[in-house]
């Protein structure tokens, strides 16, 4: 059953990750008027280049790409994806390590070319980390705080019986700063410093190409997932919809129903990313720092006070 | 086995080794790893005894005692452990420079200074040893000369001040019980008021914090750490700075007491909550100031103070989690801090003492096994999964967290995020991009640098994956302090509010890893390209430096340096400057000639017949 339900979850993450990836060019193409590529081109894409001869700078720049890749489907097991976790041992700490593992491995993989354009989107993906995580740190240590509890699973089943985070006047304030850094965690604009394609040529991927770019896609869809996932499960509550799914909960439908709500969820929050994506600029690494130490941060801070008050 | 004759051993080879150079230099190479290695042997022998016995009676009328516990043996273990992989390490690394005798001796003498302050049983011994130790560690401080001279100088006044203030300390306590027996002193202090306890406290932990460079006593350790040789910073961030750790647990768990402790002040303004304030300043400041550092040792010794700071905290917050977790760290730190010490002391070795950042990179094709370890060394200090340094701070995390004290997890975790930036820095700016011209013929690390590499790796990944292994050690003297044990198996540690299972994550990882590379295998195969046919959207690639490591994170100095100044430091030499003007114009009086001489005689005899003449004291 453990096994299953690890090789589901991974599966599940992979297949939803990719097609959010062709979702978001999608809306992207109808917003700017165009007809857009098939929801599948991303898969193909994948496929295409795994097949393709490409570049390889040596062994660094093969472990780096192993290594983000393991770093983020063990991540994807940390997260629980409706009702099911395969791993639980370590809570919400081990998923905010295994979150950096990811750029720390594509940073190795990198650097291993002599690239500027690389060490440059290298640097803006540390920095661009290192600013969000200030409130991010705040937001998950007001839930934390609020919940008593460090495990992702608990924070899930506790909303199931009192309401989404969002919802409670405690946490409503960490929501919305967590609502204002999400782009930043996607990456996607007004964010897209360490990725900006026509500034640095997509940064730190600019070196790869054929099964290596196949892995960074992947990767970077696993990503997507799992940013999703987890500001669903902390804020919207998991797998968990207004109690409906309280008398079928426990069984094999309620476990199926769980799942797809908790896809719609994200799917959701993905849209209203891309809109976001859509119509902002992108800012310059200093401005985007200094936006998430203002607003977020103060929002967020205010938010951990009300939490540690009501304790 | 006595301990006297483990302190003989030890002091006595220092010596031996420095006569023995006057001989030969093999002789003396030989003599000081058999030393060490002797002392590493003998302590681990000494597992789970306890003695304590009177070794000396005629000091000033005070029994002089040494004990062995679980805690000292634990701190001894982890000294003469990383006292040894450095001999080992030095035998090339000094092999070329002048006063190799006093080198050794010294390095052997700190050792052994060292393991006499955790093995002695009363606070007299404990005080000669510490100042064996704190001048042996200015002289190696000093031992490169030039600006080295200046930091031992600046080590040696902090470092007397904190043992001045240590020594009232000891005085006083005689002067109130009558006796500085460690083991008598915990009865003592039962009936001592808060007041005096706090008092006490005080006292010693400015010497103590001196020591584990606690902000504010910090200003000394960059720039030791900065210009001792590699091998002695090793030790000297490995091991030496927790000699203060070991004062503060000595004096708040074995002396004091817990109780006292914890109840001293109430909720904000507690004594507790102070030094875990002081501690969440300690982790986040120098974390900053590491990330602008340019020096590989200099950027080290801040990370030092900031991994200080997750020990100290761990310590005075003062539950069982928080507690085992500050020891667990420091046993990490002592690994993974000496395996990067020691890494940039191969470093030097090759590129005759390069260790500006801005001037290497591309090390990685010509020290691949020095990567392997940095790279290991790194994750410890990072905590990756799967190294040492998660566990320990995952503990503290925890433990902060759930004990409700938010904000100082949140100061913990920031400065782990920090901690990533400088250290994917010194990652990257020696060994990844671009070989400098003038690098290209530098060989690998020697074998015996190699083998510490390989030695401190192991442990930091065994360690990592198998924590329980220390863990019940630690257990076992923390629940001696009068904690409740908690539950520790030996993958993890398991308990009602959260399990962690080491060995579960890394299965995970190592099935999960290999079943990617093999797909990544299976993939058609990549074509091997040079490192600078790189993408370059069509523009010609430059033949000179092409890859981007100076100032590495610009938009982040941009920001922060104009707060980021030590600002104490600053203060500090301004104090000193201040003392030095009045000494100066003190210093007028003497002028040299004997007529002035004359007039102060006359002058004083003058005032005193006057003094007679008026109130006619005498």
């Amino acid at each position: 059953m453990n096994i299953i339900s690890l090789i589901i979850s991974i599966l599940l993450a992979l297949i939803t990750g990719m097609f959010f990836l062709g979702i978001s060019r999608k809306i992207m193409a109808r917003i700017q008027w165009r007809y857009g590529p098939p929801i599948t081109q991303p898969l193909i894409d994948v496929i295409r280049s795994f097949s393709q001869m490409g570049i390889s700078h040596g062994k660094l720049f093969d472990f780096g790409i192993i290594l983000s890749f393991t770093g983020s489907i063990v991540l994807i097991l940390f997260l629980p994806i409706g009702n099911l976790c395969a791993l639980t041992s370590g809570g919400l700490l081990a998923v905010l390590y295994l979150m950096l593992l990811t750029p720390f491995g594509i940073a190795l993989s990198a650097a291993a070319s002599a690239n500027p354009v690389s060490s440059i989107g290298i640097s803006r993906q540390f920095l661009l980390s290192f600013a969000y995580e200030l409130p991010l740190l705040l937001i998950l240590l007001a839930v934390m705080t609020h919940y008593h509890t460090i495990s992702l699973v608990e924070i899930v089943n506790i909303q199931a019986n009192s309401g989404w985070a969002f919802g409670s006047w405690a946490l409503v304030l960490s929501g919305i700063a967590y609502v204002l850094i999400l782009p930043a965690i996607l990456g996607v604009r007004p964010f897209e410093v360490a990725g900006a394609v026509q500034e640095i040529s997509s940064g730190p991927i600019a070196e790869f190409s054929g099964k290596h770019l196949a892995f960074v896609t992947l990767q970077h869809a696993l990503h997507t997932f799992a940013a999703l996932a987890l500001f669903v499960d902390v804020f919207l509550g998991g797998w968990t919809l207004f109690g409906l799914l309280n008398p079928i909960s426990g069984t094999i439908w309620g476990v199926l129903l769980g799942i797809i709500i908790f896809l719609i969820k994200m799917l959701i929050v993905l849209v209203l990313g891309i809109f976001v994506n859509a119509v902002f600029p992108r800012f310059r690494i200093e401005q985007a720092m200094k936006y998430l130490w203002k607003w977020p941060t103060l929002i967020s801070f205010i938010g951990l006070i009300i939490v540690m008050l009501v304790n | 086995m006595s301990l006297e004759l483990l302190l003989i051993i030890a002091f006595s080879g220092a010596f031996l080794t420095y006569l023995s150079g006057k001989i030969s230099s093999k002789l003396r190479d030989i003599l000081a790893v058999v030393i060490s290695i002797t002392l590493f042997v003998l302590i681990s022998c000494l597992y789970g005894l306890k003695i304590e016995k009177t070794f000396y009676t005629g000091f000033a009328g005070l029994s002089l005692i040494l004990r062995i516990n679980t805690l000292s043996w634990l701190f001894a273990l982890v000294i003469s452990f990383i006292g040894a992989l450095s001999i080992i390490f030095s035998l090339t690394y000094i092999r070329q420079k002048e006063k190799t005798d006093f080198y050794y001796c010294m390095l052997l003498l700190v050792n052994s200074a060292m393991l006499g302050i955790v093995l002695a049983g009363d606070l007299a011994t404990f005080f000669i040893f510490w100042e064996i130790m704190s001048w042996s560690t200015f002289l190696m401080i000093c031992y490169k000369r030039g600006p080295a001279l200046a930091a031992g100088m600046k080590y040696i006044v902090m470092s007397i001040i904190g043992s001045m203030a240590m020594l009232v300390g000891v005085l006083s306590i005689y002067s109130a019980f009558g006796t500085l027996t460690i083991s008598e002193l915990p009865v003592a202090f039962a009936s001592a008021t808060p007041a005096y306890s706090l008092f006490i406290m005080i006292l010693f932990f400015i010497g103590f914090g001196v020591k584990n460079a606690i902000i504010p006593f910090h200003t000394w350790l960059p720039y030791a750490h900065a210009e001792a040789p590699s091998p002695f910073s090793a030790i000297l961030s490995g091991v030496l700075i927790k000699i203060g750790t070991y004062g503060f647990i000595l004096f708040i768990y074995v002396i004091i007491g817990a109780k006292i402790f914890l109840n001293l002040g109430h909720g904000l303004f507690s004594f507790r909550s102070l030094l875990s304030i002081l501690a969440a300043i300690t982790i986040i400041v120098p974390t900053f100031i590491a990330i602008m550092q340019n020096d590989a040792k200099k950027l080290l010794a801040w990370s030092t103070i900031g991994q200080a700071g997750y020990i100290f905290l761990g310590i005075v917050f003062g539950t069982s989690l928080s507690v085992t977790s500050g020891m667990f760290h420091f046993f990490n730190h002592a690994l993974f801090k000496a395996l990067l010490f020691l890494v940039v002391g191969a470093i030097e070795y090759r590129t005759n003492g390069i260790r500006d950042l801005n001037s290497l990179g591309g090390l990685i094709k010509k020290m691949p096994i020095t990567f392997i370890a940095a790279f290991i060394g790194i994750s410890g200090l990072i905590g990756i999964p799967l190294t040492n340094g998660f566990v320990s701070k995952w503990l503290i995390y925890k433990t902060l967290i759930l004990e409700g004290s938010p904000l100082l997890a949140f100061a913990a975790l920031f400065g782990t995020w920090g901690t990533i930036l400088y250290s994917y820095k010194f990652l990257h700016n020696i060994f990844l991009g671009q070989l400098p011209e003038n690098m290209k013929d530098v060989k690998k690390a020697p074998l015996n640098m190699q083998i510490p590499f390989l030695i401190l790796s192991f442990g930091i990944i065994l360690f990592g994956v198998l924590p329980g292994i220390p863990l019940k050690v630690i257990n076992s003297i923390v629940s001696s302090f009068g904690f409740a044990p908690l539950n520790i198996s030996i993958w993890g540690i398991t308990s009602e509010t959260g399990i962690l299972n080491m060995v579960n994550i890394f299965t995970a990882v190592v099935v999960v890893g290999v079943i990617i590379w093999i797909i990544f295998k299976v993939g058609r195969k990549s074509q091997r390209v040079d490192q600078y046919d790189n993408y370059a959207a069509g523009a010609a690639i430059p033949k000179e430096k092409y890859s981007y490591t100076v100032d590495f994170y610009k938009p982040l100095y941009r920001m922060i340096s104009p707060y980021c100044k030590d600002i104490l430091d600053v203060f500090y030499k301004k104090i000193a400057e201040a003392i030095g003007s009045i000494c100066d114009s003190v210093r007028k009086v003497y002028t040299g000639y004997v007529g002035s001489y004359v007039m102060y005689i006359v002058l004083f005899l003058a005032s005193l017949i006057f003094v007679q003449l008026i109130w006619s004291i005498f």
